[in-house]
């Protein structure tokens, strides 16, 4: 029997990891685990939790790390390898740290334990049925077990401000699932509605800790469970105290992964989908219009409800684009006039359609839209096409969908590529957004210089500074949490932590927002001020890839400058720190009026002594409302 | 899984030890890389091979490999 690929990419990596190299191996292992099964990446898991990350940031000092503390009720050691492998498949480092059985209480209410001294970004504190039932007397009934639940739910909320008062981390909360082992002890119905109804009230407790504190999100262990997966094996429960099961781990460990990758700033932005096969049935190039699958029948109904699904994540901010090997009439002939199609032009924002070879499709996509390749989800139903795009790009996202329409969803939400902790207004209306940008770069096409275009584009520039409670706290959080190509420092910052800086009376964070005559182009960047004494320092500059390059950005720096100069300062640093992805704005303050006054490998320090500030470009109509809002400083 | 070397494969295989015969009748906290937490994977991975459920209990009081492999194979 000749071994599959898959089994053949766990044998590399088991020479890797016999031969010493993972961490060497380090860059290349994200690329091995895209395409392990469930339980093969349980074994991935296995190996790479011997992998010492110190010995990967000697080997790849680039490689961005997340330290991943791990509490709890019950035993939790198995997980630590499963969040390796997950992370590991986003590029990640998990530096991982699992706490004895039992110790969360002490470990999240004591500012001073071991946990909060490991300084971690992310803390799961994983719940389980046994924090209830190891408490309740014998005999049980739901009243006396609906109270240990209060009890214990009104513990975490403690915990869970306790935790926001003394980290800026993220804590990673879960449900808790209701067993048949337990539900089944009451033997009449009533009574095992009233414990349901209770347990399910605690549930929600949970879940809504995770809507009212901006550090804590709650994991739903229910539709995993849901998804077939043993919730756990009482051998395990009853011997070990390892109450959840290691399939269980794996799955929750594969939903952190998702928030740790969001937390980083690679969030998936476009979802690009092939057409015959993955958006409706049979090939419009042998079919007419009619004779594609796209309602009736019970294939049509498939691929209806798929792009039902499709249109749903559209609507929350991921763009849609189409990719397909087709003649471009006959498909927009289909999104205009087919009636039974739910997605129409207008849900995206390229529809793409010819012969060329589908990265080649891929790549003009991504310059088009101002975007990285590795903001890509690619979704087709041809082997032949995956495995070409996973060969040519490896930084996008592939995902292969069966011949069975059915099957569709499930497996492009099996992976959240597109899970993010909040999403914004901006959200909302990304699409139209990117639409109008579209738009620009044709209007741009019709001039004969840039300088034209530019001027008339009638671009108004809005800056203000920010207070803690400003309703765009969200958004600026998502900007760090995106924007990799014009971001001066690639600090990422959430909410939370963002209303902990405003808090600092020496920072400031000025909102810049555009609009010109295509549109608004809403809150499109930020600028993290410090200021001490007659010193005033940008820690960082953001500006979202879609509107720089059109002078905002220098109409924006001199205007904090002038702010800065009226408000007695006398020098203004900046902060450069070299990310995977900045490259291009490495001068932005040199090719500003700064000078370097310090610089490393990896980092540069500017100067501005404000003597000669440059002017705004006279293309550019700004409103400047940073004194309205600004804070006393202190002198 | 019909033999010790087989049970061997598996720990080399799926969990990444370095175990070969001679360390069949070592005490556990002598087999380099040894864990505990190996057993929970441990017992998902040998019911899958050997198709039957083993006594979980009986893995745990081993104090060698030799003896979990006895207790995995013990119908």
């Amino acid at each position: 029997m000749t071994p599959s690929p898959v089994t053949s990419v766990l044998s590399r990596l088991l020479d890797s990891h016999r031969a010493g190299r993972l961490a060497s191996d380090y860059p290349a292992i994200r690329d091995m685990l895209a395409d392990l099964t469930d339980e093969e990446l349980v074994t991935a898991g296995q190996l790479l939790s011997r992998l010492d990350p110190a010995e990967v940031l000697r080997e790849h000092p680039g490689t961005p790390v997340l330290n991943v503390a791990i509490t709890g009720y019950g035993t939790l050691s198995p997980l630590a390898g499963s969040i390796t492998a997950e992370l590991a498949r986003h590029g990640l480092l998990a530096r991982t740290r699992v706490s004895s059985a039992g110790s969360y209480v002490f470990d999240l209410g004591d500012p001073e334990s071991s946990l909060y001294a490991t300084v971690p970004d992310l803390v799961l504190c994983v719940l389980d049925p046994m924090m209830i039932f190891d408490e309740v007397p014998v005999p049980w009934h739901p009243e006396n077990t609906g109270r240990v639940i209060s009890e214990k739910m009104a513990v975490i909320a403690g915990l869970a401000d306790r935790f926001e008062a003394t980290t800026s981390a993220t804590l990673v909360l879960n449900t808790l699932p209701l067993l048949q082992r337990h539900a089944a002890q009451l033997v009449d119905h009533r009574s095992r509605a009233r414990l349901g109804a209770a347990w399910h009230e605690g549930n929600a407790r949970l879940l809504r800790l995770g809507v009212e504190h901006p550090a804590v999100v709650t994991i739903d262990l229910a539709p995993l469970v849901a998804e077939g997966i043993p919730a756990e094996d009482p051998r395990l429960s009853q011997y070990t105290r390892a109450h959840l099961t290691p399939q269980l781990l794996a799955r929750y460990a594969r939903e952190v992964g998702h928030l740790a990758r969001s937390r980083t700033g690679q969030a998936k932005k476009v979802l690009v989908l092939d057409l015959d096969g993955t958006l409706w049935g049979g090939s419009l190039d042998e079919n007419s219009a009619d004779g594609i699958e796209v309602a009736g029948g019970y294939r049509g109904e498939a691929f209806h409800a798929f792009q039902r699904v499709i249109k749903q994540l559209g609507s929350q901010g991921v763009l849609l684009a189409a990719v397909s090997k087709n003649d471009i009439e006959p498909v927009r002939a289909v999104f205009r006039n087919h009636p039974d199609m739910v997605l129409r032009e207008e849900d995206f924002v390229r529809i793409i359609a010819n012969w060329d070879p589908k990265h080649d499709n891929l790549i003009q996509l991504a310059t088009d839209l101002n975007l990285g390749l590795d903001s890509l989800v690619f979704v087709d139903d041809s082997a032949y096409e995956c495995g070409l795009i996973r060969h040519e790009l490896p930084g996008v996202a592939v995902i292969q969908v069966s011949a069975e329409p059915a099957l569709h969803t499930t497996r492009l939400l099996r992976d959240g590529w597109f899970d993010a902790r909040e999403i914004t207004e901006e959200d909302h209306v990304r699409v139209a957004r990117y639409r109008d940008e579209l738009a620009r770069k044709d209007f741009l096409d019709s001039f004969d210089s840039l300088d034209e275009y530019l001027s008339r584009l009638e671009i108004k520039v809005t800056v203000a500074a920010i207070r803690d409670g400003d309703a765009a706290i969200p958004r600026v959080s998502q900007l760090t949490l995106r924007t990799n190509q014009f971001n001066l420092t690639g600090v990422r910052m959430q909410p939370a932590e963002l209303r902990r800086l405003l808090a600092d009376p020496t920072a400031s964070v000025v909102t810049i927002r555009a609009a010109d005559r295509f549109g608004d182009n809403g809150l499109v960047g930020a600028v993290f001020m410090r200021r001490i004494g007659n010193d005033a320092t940008i820690d960082n500059f953001l500006l979202s890839c879609r509107v720089f390059s059109r002078g905002i950005e220098q109409a924006c720096l001199a205007a904090i400058l002038r702010e800065a100069r009226n408000t007695g300062a006398t020098r203004v640093f900046g902060s450069y720190r070299a990310t995977s992805k900045n490259e291009k704005v490495k001068d932005f303050y040199l090719r500003n009026g700064f000078t370097q006054v310090a610089a490393n490998g990896t980092s540069a320090t500017f100067c501005h002594d404000l003597a000669d500030i440059q002017v705004t470009p006279q293309h550019i109509d700004l409103t400047n409302r940073l004194g309205e809002n600004s804070r006393e400083y202190h002198r | 899984m019909n033999t010790i070397d087989d049970f061997l494969a598996i720990l080399r295989d799926e969990l990444g030890l370095q175990v070969s015969t001679q360390h069949a009748g070592l005490k556990l906290d002598q087999v380099t890389d040894w864990d505990s937490v190996h057993l929970l994977s441990l017992l998902t991975i040998l019911e899958r091979r050997t198709g039957h459920s083993i006594q979980l209990a009986k893995m745990l009081e081993a104090a060698t490999l030799e003896e979990i492999y006895a207790a995995a194979v013990a119908a």
